[in-house]
Formats: structure tokens, sequence, C-alpha cells
């Protein structure tokens, strides 16, 4: 498909091509021709030239003015490309890339052209014959850019398939270094990574907020973050930090099946009911914890658990 | 803010045993009491505490000896042992007439109790919300027999009384206190609930203990009898710490082959716990530092040994008490004797001999620095005289004069010599005792009081060598002659000879018996010889006069060295013989290996007999004794079995630790000819560090603890070798900065802080005095490169901790300890100011403790700080006690040298401290003795002027006329007063202000019904033959209701009020409250406070003056307080007038005074 793009732009580039150097030539700034693919278009352009004249002189034309050929041109080559442009798109349009017979009389017909009057006017007794425009050398394609090796179809893909478009078009570029994976080296970037965040965060730490020093000729070189009382100084130092526990549930998580079962089994034992074995095991799949606080407060009589009573029954003793 | 209070009734029912009881005597310290009624009619009482100021007269006496006598006598005198009490209640005359009949007495008591200093405590968090939210919680502490601090009652252990309490307190909080809960009921209000407690097993007062807060309860899922309770927020810690509870439970039902004897277990964990391990009549108070979550390591053991003692406890100490002080030691010995089995299988026998080990070699080092340790002390008489131990600075006579530290070596050696008896006896027949001892009390327990059978619950030192002899049929006489009644320990040493021709070991033992703390032995002694052809033990006899003993070889020396060589378990190895003599059979030889004497052993052998004794014995004792004596021997053989040692994974991982301490030294020794990389480096590379990068360590896993702990040890070892310059070696400095560097723990399930906490402290050992040119001044820009790199570490630790604290802080600890370490080696400024910032209240106690042990450090350094300036404003006991510990340990002088520290003020604050200031807590008055002592000596301080030069305050007088009676109350005294005492009901409540002037009246009355349902028939009776017991309580009834008042709502009625409130206020400020004063019903003499305090504010305006250099806001506070003092002065002049109308009479209004909530700073 992209192979067809580029085949249809190239096209089209072409046509454009040659209406900008007509408007260029009619306009008069006239440069002597050099490239050669102008060359090439300028011998096309020609021969179409004289099939008009010929036209002309078919119809009993005996002179015509310089700008109505050049009108009649500028038509004739409308027409013709606006046939190839129709009948490219339809065989696109079903999957081909190259233009059939029917393609084009398809789009003939669409252009409100009589196609069965083809034959007949083909064939008519005064039609002169145009002799074959000149060689010319075929215009260089500019190459596109080629970014590493065209690949080959692989055994799978008929051969008659396009081709594969440029490795660029599908194939990442690294645009960076491939990352080192030797095991001392990530080591230690870890390491130091680590550290500098630590100390940017520290040091941050220490530039916003109270500071206590060491020295006290540079309060500034080691500072360290000046400490808090907090009213309840256990809770900090007992609980586990989210950090660790975050830490806790990756490396458990492995393990965490082992365990809940294990925790499980005595809970389940104490709990005599054979009826409530089916609720355990569809509570299991969910959450452990509320299994746990189920079976404790049904089965349990603890004193402390029991319901404080109201001071009406008291009065009654 | 709140005040910190309680209000309570007590209520006795005594049994009199006796006609003519006319006078009743009962323990009561802080408490402030209202009213006395017996049998409904008021009585008079007098309250006398003469604990409060040991010293009156001589306020000049400056003198130990004098001090430890007077307060001896002080204790003496209200020793419920003997019959004594701070109160003394006169029973009405209208009563005394029944005494033929043998009636019942009913003593109700009515108090209250405002911002204890002991007894209680109180910890209410400074933050935002309800009590319950701020986790506001209380409980009772105590040592030995404390419960006077909180309500009167017989604080004794030997008198046993079945109890009802009851407790209200706001509806948000849980009352958790000894006995059943029965029930909980709301008041009328719905606000606050009453916790209703029974107690049926017989219990002494001072096993009785309470805490209350909004605890989270969590019921043992495998016992639902135990209730577990922790403060706010840590229920998930809780879960996981007690999850090992059942087990030993078990361990001990099955061991003592009898059950739990309490019908309920309650674990509460609270913050600032007074120690550790508390136990009480089916509770247990525990500090809430023991809870772990799962991913600690180094808590773990040490959380479930503090509950098996606790535990241990609960069977021999709570259940069965002891009969009086001197009995002590049966039951410490008993619950460390049955947690030292719990330790052997749990822990496994490895680690059970090495806590023996340590043990004993704790003990012996403290009996020989300090004098012996006895057990089993006997009075002769009841005379001073002879005092048992004339070696020591405080009286061993009763438990509140002994210092802490000669306390703590009494449990050690008492489960020591359990362990002895139970070598003597066997591990069976010693169960059978002990099963014996809980059967018969678990008997008793359920009989009535009237059966007399109570006395089987207490234990005494006789009826426990009976019990002993009648089980197992043995005399252990000797064995407690020698070590329960006789102090000292035994000093041996040994060498030996080996007598080719006649193929005889002869062995040398001497004793040192001469020196202080040590004693002769004579018996028999087990010296174990490893030979060639296997190990032999010999039993020999120490006699008078033998040093020396033949043992014939049973091996020869042999030239083929193939076979291999038996040892002592039976176990077949392959020995490099090479290294020893090749005429001696002999590999090593242990003197009484299994430690069945309590001594110290020093003994010689060749280097390379204590090498293959490292090696080849499975002893652990051994294998330590053998790294002790190979620091002496730095060769490379020895290099060689300690690294061999290092590397075998089977070794135990303490003698492996110990090992690595040992190289380090030998290294350091053998510096000039040591080869290759620093000891114990490769060692570590292979072990712990990446295959492919050796210096780089492995991600941190510590699935294998033993590994676990050699690798936190090994960098701290390491970091102990020194150079030639006697530097640290640059590659182990780097080595270590690379272990903090690569340390990674984020695929660990365990958290590593103990690990990161002792490559801190590897830094700080690698740490050496800087060279210091002159005297300049430390600045940032001489600071060497080494130090800096590690000071950045510190640093950098200290601040993320602040971030990410790690558990207990221990990396904040370390750091800490690393930078006074700085400071010390002169590498930066010496600055006592951040550790006191650290040491500042609201910090972890773990915290606080390491930055008081620097400030500590500090003022034995720089001769600069008052010590006892720190000891002034820290409201936690276990924290002052800490500094006086520590300031004991490491004194700032002591007597011997001359420092500018040693000044009449400084003695002056001591000695006002031990003498008055410490009125509330017998750990910390001992605690001060202690350190008087070490400044000071039993003399007189040197730096005193002549004491008649001394200034006489002119109010002495006035004062005397005050003094309570020193001497104990004579006989005729205390034979009236025996009775018994029966019926009691507590009742607690947290009240707000609003219903604190309802809340007075209603009491009584709900009182008086209970107690027409207590009492039952009861009938005279007689004490029990061979019991000295005067009084026996059979159950008593407390109210005691607790006080959480808003300032804010103060409601000052009268200006009678107010005032009354400003002076109990300041009272309470200065001096442990001195009750009696207010309620008094006796004419007792006014307390001539201005006198008392003028001498303060003139001490301490001294003493500011002295020291006007330190903290601007310690001055503030100084001058704070005079304020207050002056402005009392002028409140009592006028409160005297009112006193005269008020002293007499028991008006409510005096009562609501008292209890009027004082204001906080």
């Amino acid at each position: 498909m992209i192979a067809c793009n580029d085949d249809e732009k190239n096209d089209e580039v072409t046509v454009h091509f040659l209406f900008l150097k007509d408007d260029r030539s009619r306009s008069g700034c006239g440069k002597a021709t050099s490239s050669p693919a102008e060359n090439y278009q300028l011998a096309r352009r020609r021969t179409l030239q004289v099939v008009v004249s010929s036209l002309l002189t078919e119809c009993g034309f005996e002179s015509a003015e310089k700008a109505t050929v050049e009108s009649l041109t500028e038509m004739i080559q409308s027409y013709i490309s606006e046939v190839g442009r129709c009948a490219k798109a339809y065989c696109e349009h079903t999957a081909r890339i190259t233009p059939t017979l029917s393609d084009t009389v398809v789009t003939l017909n669409e252009m409100g052209f009589n196609v069965d009057t083809l034959p007949g006017y083909a064939k008519r007794s005064q039609r002169m014959v145009i002799t074959a425009p000149p060689v010319t050398n075929a215009p260089v394609i500019p190459k596109a850019l080629i970014a590493g090796q065209k690949r080959t179809h692989p055994s799978h893909i008929p051969s008659h398939f396009p081709e594969f478009p440029d490795p660029h078009t599908y194939i990442k570029t690294p645009t960076f270094r491939e990352p080192v994976s030797d095991y001392q080296v990530v080591r230690e970037k870890a390491a130091s990574q680590r550290r500098d965040v630590e100390r940017a965060l520290t040091r941050f730490m220490a530039k916003t907020g109270e500071t206590q020093s060491l020295f006290k000729d540079d309060v500034t070189a080691f500072p360290l973050i000046a400490e808090r009382p907090s009213s309840i100084p256990y809770l900090s130092a007992l609980l586990p930090s989210e950090l660790e526990l975050q830490t806790l549930e990756e490396t458990d998580s492995s393990e965490q099946d082992d365990q809940t079962d294990s925790e499980n089994t005595p809970v389940n034992n104490l709990n005599d009911d054979p009826g409530a074995d089916k609720e355990n095991s569809v509570l299991l799949a969910g959450s452990v914890v509320p299994l746990v606080k189920v079976s404790e407060e049904s089965m349990i009589d603890n004193p402390y658990l029991r319901p404080v009573k109201k001071p009406k029954v008291r009065r009654k003793k | 803010m709140c005040s910190l209070s309680h209000l309570g009734f007590v209520e006795l029912t005594i049994f009199p045993t006796v006609v003519n009881l006319n006078r009743i005597k009962l323990n009561s310290k802080q408490c402030r009491i209202y009213r006395v009624r017996v049998n409904d009619l008021e009585a008079p009482f007098i309250y006398n505490d003469p604990t409060l100021e040991v010293c009156h007269h001589e306020s000049k006496q400056r003198n130990l000896n004098y001090f430890s006598s007077a307060y001896t006598a002080a204790v003496s005198a209200v020793d419920p042992d003997a019959g004594h009490g701070e109160l003394v209640i006169k029973v009405p005359s209208e009563l005394w007439k029944q005494g033929d009949e043998m009636n019942v007495l009913k003593v109700y008591i009515e108090f209250s109790l405002d911002q204890p200093k002991g007894g209680l405590h109180f910890v209410v968090p400074d933050v935002e919300g309800s009590m319950a939210e701020r986790g506001a919680h209380v409980f009772s502490f105590g040592y030995q027999n404390s419960t006077r601090f909180w309500f009167p009652c017989v604080d004794s252990y030997s008198e046993l009384c079945t109890w009802k309490l009851e407790f209200t307190v706001d509806a948000s909080m849980v009352a958790v206190s000894c006995g059943d809960l029965v029930e909980t009921v709301y008041t009328h209000d719905m606000r606050k609930k009453t916790f209703h407690y029974v107690l049926p097993i017989p219990t002494a007062a001072s096993n009785i203990s309470l805490s209350v807060g909004p605890f989270e309860i969590l019921v043992e899922p495998y016992m639902h009898e135990v209730t577990h309770f922790c403060l706010p927020q840590l229920l998930p810690l809780l879960k996981h710490s007690m999850s090992y509870l059942h087990e030993i439970f078990e361990f001990y039902e099955e061991i003592l082959t009898c059950r739990y004897p309490y019908s309920c277990f309650k674990t509460v964990f609270v913050d600032e716990a007074y120690v550790q391990v508390s136990s009480y009549a089916s509770m247990s108070i525990f500090s809430t530092n023991l809870l772990h979550s799962a991913m600690i390591i180094d808590q773990t053991p040490l959380t479930r040994q503090c509950l098996a003692q606790a535990l241990a406890q609960q069977f021999f100490g709570c259940f069965i008490s002891r009969m009086s002080w001197a009995d002590e030691w049966v039951l410490k010995g008993i619950s460390g004797y049955i947690y030292g089995l719990y330790l052997k299988k749990t822990f496994g026998v490895n680690q059970y001999r090495h806590w023996i080990k340590e043990e004993l070699d704790k003990m012996v080092e403290y009996e020989l620095k300090m004098g012996g340790v006895l057990l089993h002390p006997t009075f002769g008489g009841g005379k001073d005289k002879d005092n048992p131990t004339p070696h020591l600075h405080f009286s061993i006579k009763h438990p509140h004069t002994l210092s802490w530290k000669y306390y703590k070596m009494f449990q050690c050696k008492a489960h020591l010599v359990m362990r002895l008896i139970e070598n003597r006896i066997s591990m069976e027949f010693m169960l059978q005792v002990f099963n014996k001892l809980l059967s018969l009390a678990s008997t008793a327990s359920s009989q009535k009081y009237q059966s007399h059978m109570w006395s089987q619950m207490l234990v005494s030192t006789h009826s426990f060598l009976k019990s002993i002899s009648n089980v197992s049929g043995k005399d252990i006489g000797p064995l407690i002659k020698q070590w329960v009644d006789q102090s000292a320990v035994v000093k041996f040493f040994g060498s030996f000879a080996f007598n080719r021709k006649r193929n005889v070991l002869e062995l040398e033992i001497r004793q040192d018996y001469t020196s202080s703390g040590t004693q002769k032995y004579v018996g028999p002694i087990k010296v174990t010889v490893q030979e060639l052809d296997g190990s032999f033990n010999h039993t020999l006899q120490i006699e008078e006069n033998s040093l020396k003993h033949d043992i014939p070889c049973h091996s020869k020396s042999r030239r083929n060295k193939k076979k291999k060589i038996p040892l002592m378990n039976g176990e077949e190895v392959d020995m490099d013989l090479s290294a020893m003599d090749a005429d001696s059979p002999l590999l090593w030889i242990r003197i009484d290996p299994d430690m069945s004497i309590l001594r110290k052993v020093e003994f010689e052998q060749a280097d390379f007999m204590w090498q293959y004794q490292l090696r080849y014995e499975r002893d652990v004792v051994a294998q330590e004794e053998s790294i002790l004596a190979l620091e002496k021997f730095p060769t490379p053989a020895s290099r060689l079995a300690l690294t061999d040692i290092l590397e075998q994974d089977q070794c135990f991982y303490k003698v492996r630790q110990g090992a690595c301490f040992c190289l380090a030294k030998i290294a350091n020794s053998m510096m000039s000819t040591w080869t290759g990389p620093p000891a114990m480096k490769s060692l570590f590379t292979r072990m712990f560090c990446c295959k492919s990068c050796p210096n780089i360590v492995k991600t941190n896993t510590f699935i294998s603890f033993q590994s676990y702990f050699l690798q936190k040890t090994m960098p701290v070892a390491m970091a102990q070798l020194r150079d030639i310059q006697n530097l640290c070696p640059k590659d182990v400095l780097n080595f270590i900065l690379d272990l903090i560097k690569y340390n990674d723990n984020r695929k660990n399930k365990f958290s590593d802080n103990y690990y990161r906490a002792e490559l801190i402290d590897a830094l700080t050992n690698s740490l050496t005095p800087a060279i210091s040119i002159s005297n300049e001044v430390r600045t940032v820009d001489n600071l060497n490169g080494d130090v800096r790199l590690i000071l950045e570490e510190i640093t950098r630790s200290l601040n993320m901790e602040k971030l990410l604290p790690s558990y207990r802080n221990t990396i904040t600890v370390s750091c800490l300890r690393a930078i006074r370490m700085l400071q010390k080696n002169g590498h930066i400024p010496s600055d006592p100011s951040l550790f006191k910032s650290y040491a500042e209240y609201g910090h972890f106690v773990d915290v606080r403790v390491a930055a008081l042990e620097a400030v500590v450090d500090y003022t034995r350094g720089m001769h600069r700080t008052s010590p006892s300036e720190v000891s002034r404003t820290h409201p936690i006991p276990y924290v002052v006690h800490k500094i006086l510990s520590m300031l004991g340990k490491n004194p700032p002088f002591t007597k011997a040298a001359e420092s500018p520290l040693c000044n009449e003020a400084l003695v002056d604050q001591l000695w006002k401290l031990m003498n008055s200031g410490t009125s509330h807590d017998w750990r910390l008055r001992c605690d001060a003795v202690n350190l008087y002592y070490t400044l000071f000596g039993l003399t007189r301080p040197s730096c005193l002027p002549l004491p008649e030069l001394g200034l006489v305050l002119n109010l002495k007088e006035k004062k005397a006329v005050l003094n309570p009676t020193i001497k104990p109350e004579q006989g005729p005294d205390t034979t009236e007063m025996t009775g018994i005492t029966m019926g009691g009901l507590i009742t607690m409540e947290t009240v707000s202000s609003v219903s604190m002037s309802s809340g007075v009246a209603p009491p009584p009355q709900g009182l008086k019904r209970k107690l027409d349902s207590v009492v039952g028939p009861l009938g005279s009776s007689s004490p029990e033959p061979g019991q000295v017991l005067q009084e026996e309580d059979t159950s008593k009834k407390f109210k005691i209701r607790f006080n959480t008042v808003e300032e804010d709502e103060i409601d000052m009625e009268s200006p009678h009020d107010s005032q009354a409130f400003i002076h109990h206020h300041l009272n309470i400020l200065e001096r442990p409250s001195t009750p009696g004063q207010h309620p008094a019903v006796l004419s007792l003499p006014v307390t001539p406070l201005p006198s008392s305090f003028g001498k303060e504010s003139t001490s301490s305006s001294k003493h500011s003056g002295d020291h006007h250099h330190h903290h601007h806001h310690h001055e503030h506070k100084k001058k704070k307080k005079k304020k207050h003092k002056h402005k009392h002065k002028h409140k009592h002049e006028s409160k005297d007038k009112e006193r005269d109308s008020h002293a007499f009479s028991n008006s409510p209004a005096s009562g609501r005074s008292a209890r009027s909530p004082s204001m906080s700073d």
C-alpha cells in the first residue's frame, strides 16, 4: 500500500510539475532547460502539441493560433491525467496496484465518454499517424534516503506482494545508548542514585526547616534537621513505616498464600460449626481479617467483649 | 490541661485475733485521707510517714553511714511485715469492749490522690482530642511492695485477702485490674462505666495493680481467657507479638503439671513503663516498646523472653507469695529457674548455657567488686548491730533500701542457686517440689479464710527446704549454707603439669578467699580432661590444705596420629595433632565445666590446648572460655582457629560473634607480622558479598539469622583494627563505608534497621583521637578527610531518620553515640546542646537514654555541667532511674579524685534528692544513695566545711516538733493491734469536674450496701501457730475515683477553696504530698512549711548562681519556682489562721479543696 501511494505521489508530482513548468514558460521567464527531467517532460508536451495539431488538421483547420493550441494541449493533458488518476483510484480501491482495462473503461464511462464509440473512432480513415516521441533519458528519480537494509520477503509471503518499505518506517530507531545490564554497575548506580536522592532530600529539608549544627564556626556544614519532640513518640518508633510495609507486601506476595493458609487453619479448627465452613471458604477467597473477626466475636466469650450493661439493671438488684 | 488524680474508698474487714485491739496500722503514702470510720463510727487517725524526709535534725549531716541507718530505721518503722504502718487508726472506744466477742471490724477509709509521683503513673500526651483519642492512660507501678502509694492497705506480700474491685472510668476507657471482670455497668449519665472485678484467690495487696486507658483489646485466639491490651494503633503489632504466648503457657503448665492458677490472664502494654515486665495477680504490665512487627528480628527473642518471665512470675511471685523479705530468693529463684527451662526448650541448649554463663559471670563480677550478695539474710533478734553485710553502703534488711543493681544480682544469684539445687536433686524432683508447692497453694486458695489454710500460699525458705528434703530425701543443707545463708563466690586459680613417667596429670587448684566477695569452697569439683583416647570426667575433693590433685591419664601419647578422637558427646573427629606436645596425651582440661559452683576460674593451659578446645569442644561455654583465653596468645595458630570457627555454620552464632572481636584484638597485637588483607575482610567478602563483584555486598535477605547476626557483628569488630599509627586501616574504613553505600534492603522481608545501626557503630569504632595541633578550636576546615566521610554518613543517616524513622529509632541512637565519640576524640567541638535537645521529653525513650548517656559522658569529660541538673525535669521514673544509674556507672568524679564539680551545692542537692526528693520511688532513692556513695563515699564529703561551721536555720526548732518518731513503736502497741481485716471493694472513676461535687456523697451508701452482702458469718480465730502474722485481710473493698478534670472548669466556690487549692498545688509541687495535714483529727502539729521552703529556695538559688552559664530556660524555671514559693509563703500565713478553724473538722469542704485539680504550667 505504501508503495502504491508512493507511485501515485510520483505521478501527481509529475503532473503538477508540468503545470508549473507551463506557467513559468507562459509567463515568459523562460530559462534554458537544463535538468533531464524537464527535458523529458517537454518532449512529451511537444508530442501532445503535435497530436493536437494533427487533430486540428484532421478536422479541417489550416492554421491555429499558438495560444489556442496551447489551451487545447492543456485540456487534453488534463483529460488524460484525470483518466489515469481515476483508473488508478479504481484499481487501488480493489486492492490492486496496476490499473486494468476495465478500470479505464469504468473511468471513461464515469467521465461521460461512450466507450463503444472508441473502436470506430480508432478505425477512421482520415487519421494521421504520428511518430513516437523522441527517446530521451528517463528522468532520474532522486533516491529516497535509505536507512538500513530493506527486508526481503519471508518465505510465507508470495514474492508478488509489494516489497517492505524502508526499515526506518517500521523499525524503532535507537536514539539512546543501550542500558548497561552489568550487575556491578547496576548496583553502583542504584546505590549512588539512592544516596544522591537521600542527600538532596535531607539537604532540602535542612534548608527549609530548622537545623542543628555540630560546628560553631560554620553552621551550614553538616546540617542536622532539628529534632522535633513528638507527643506520642512510641508510635513512630514502633510502627513500621509505609515504605517498609510496601516492601513487605512486595516480598511477601509470593509467600502470602501459604501464610494465610497456615494462619487460618487453627481458626477453622476452633470453629466447630460445620455449617460455617461454606461461609469460610467463600470468605477465604476475599480477605482474611474479617473472617477472623467474625469467628472470634461469635465464638469467644470474653468479659471484655461483652456489651456494657445499662445502669437500670443495677437498680433492680 | 487536666489534673491527674483519683478519689477512692477502701473498706477493710478485720477479724480481730486478740482481745484488746484498739489500734490498726495500715500503709499509705501520698494519699490524702479524709475520714476513717470503723463500724460506722468516726475514728481518729494519725498519719506519719518517716520516709518522706529521712534525716530531720541533722540538716548539715552529710554522711552516708548516718543516712543509711536512718533510712533503714524509717523503713522499718513502717514495715508492714513487722506490723507497722504510716497510718495508725485508733479504734473508737465504743468498740473496744466488743473485743471479747471478737466481732468483725469494718474499717472504711476515704482518700484521694492528686498528681501522684509514685505508685500510679499518668501518661497524657499533649495533643488535640479527647483523652481516649490522645491515648492517655494510667498504670500502677512500683518496686517491690508499693501499693501503698495509691491506696491505703497492708502493703505486705504476706497479708493475703480476697478482693472486690470497682473502677469507674470514662466510657471510652478500659480499666484492667486483677481478677475476673464480672460486669461493666454504665453510670446513670451514661458517660462513664464501672468495671467490677472479683479476685476470689487470696492475694496480697502488693500484687494488686491497675491500668486504665483507651486500650485496644485482643483476645488470645488459642486461649480465650487470655486478653491482651495495647494502646491505640498498635493492635497489629500486638497481634504479632502475642502470637507465641500460648506456647509459653503450655510449656509452664506441662513442666509444673499444674494449670495456670488464675481463671484469666491479662497483658497490658503501656508507655513510659517503670520496668519492662512487672507481674501482678492475674495480670502483667509490660512496656509498649516490647511490641514489634514481623519485620523485626532482634526484638523478637527479647519480647518472648519478657513474656516468659512475666508468666513464670505469675506462678511464683503472684500466686505463691512470700512469707517475708528473707524468703524472696525462693520465689525469684524458682521463677528464674523455670524461665531458664523455657529458654532451654525454645532457644536451645546453646542459648541456655550461654545465658547461664553470662549470668554467672555478671554475678561473680558484681560480687567480687561490691562484696557478696546474700540471698537469705537472717537478722539476729532484730538488732541492727549484727549487720550481715557490712561491706555494703545500704542495708539489705528491706527491699526498699536495696540498690537496684544489687537486687538484679540477687535475682541472678537466686536462679543460679536453684540450678545448683537441681544439679543436686535432679530436675524431676525439683519439678515435683514446685508442683507440690503449687498444689498445696491451690488447695488452700479455694478454702475460706477461717480454715487457716491460706498460709500454704506463702512460701518460706524453711518450707521450701522441707519440701525438697521430703520429695528428694536428700540433704542439701551444705549447699544452702554455702550459697544461700552466706554471701560471696569462689575464685579458683588452676594450673597443671603432666608427669610423663607416671602418666599422671598433676593439677593444682588454688583459691583466693581473702579478697572481698570471695569465700572458701570445700567439697567436690568436677574436672573434665580431654585426652587422645577420649574425654574423662574426674571428681576431685577440694579440701582445706590439698592444692594438688593427681589425675591418672587414660591414654598414652602416640606417634600414630591417624586415629579418630572421641569427644565428650560421643562424636569422633579427626584432628590435626601436629600442634600438640608429642609427649602428652592431653588435649585440653576444664574445671567445673557444668558451672555447678558459683565461681570464677582462671585456668592456665598452653595456647594449643585452648585452640583445640575452641575447635573441638562442643560446649559453647568452653568455646567462649577459650576465645577469652586466646586473646592472650596472638599467634597465627590462634588466628587460624578463630577464622575456622567464624566459618563454621554449625557453631553457635554467639560464639562466632565473640570470635570476631577476639580476632580483631589478636590482629592488633600481631600488627607487625600480620599478612594478607585486614582480618575478617576476605571472610566477610566470601560470605556476604557478590561473587562477581567482591566489593559489593549482596542485597539483604536475612533469611538465615545466624549469618545475619554474624554480618552485623563482623564490621563492628573489624572497625576495631588498628595499624601501626594506631589508626583504623584505610581499607577497613572504606570497606565499611562501601557496606553502607551498597546496603540494599528492597527485596528483604525483614527490616535492616539494626544492621544499619551496627554499621554506624562500626564507624564509631573506627574513630581514633584526632591529632591536635595545640589547643585549636575544631572547625569544619581542619576536619580530617576520613572523618569528613564518616560525619557525612552520620549526618545523612540521622537526617533520614527524621523522614523515615526506624524501629525503636536504633539508627538515631547509634548516630548520637557516634557524634559523642567524634566529640570525645576531638574531631568536632565538644558540645552537649545537641544531646540535651534529644534528651527532652517527647523523644523515644531509647533516644533519650542515649542522649542522656552522652550528656553524662560530657559531664565527666568536661567537668562543667552539674549532673543532677539533668535529672530534674524528667517526669518518667524509668528515665530518671537511668540517669542516676548512668551517672553511677560513669561518674563525673569519684571520692578519690579532686574535681571542681565536687562542691557543697552538689552535695546539698544530691543529699536533698535522696533525703526527701525521691520519697515517691524506692528505686530512685536507692539510685541516689548509690550515686552519693560513688561520688563521696561513706563519710562526710571532703568539700564540705566542718559541721560546726554549718549554718543552722533558725526555724529548725519548729520543725523538730513535727518530727515523726523514727524508731518503731514498742511492743505493747503491736500486740494491741493484732487483728484481721476483711471485706474490700474499690471503685475508681474518671470524672469530669461537673460531677465532682456530687460524686462525694453517694459512694459511702453504695459501699454500705455492698458491705452487707459481703460480710458473712465470721467467727473468731487465732493466728496460726508459728506465724508472726498480726493481721490478715480476708477481703477488701475499695472505691477509687479517678479525676481527669479540665482546668478551666474549676469551680472556686469560696476564697477558702481557692486558697486551699493554691496551697495544695504548691505543696504538691514542692514536696511529696504530706497527707494528714488537712483532715487532721488529732491535734497534729502543723508542718512549718515556710522553713523548709526557705531552705529549698536558698539552696536552689545558690545552685543557679553556680551554674549560671547553663541554659537560660533552666534558670527561668528556677525563677518561676521561686515565685511560687514566695506566693506560697504569703498564702500560708493567711492559711494558718484558717487552719485553726478547719483543723478538726471533717467538713466536705476541706475534702473538696484537696481534690481540686492543680494547675500545671
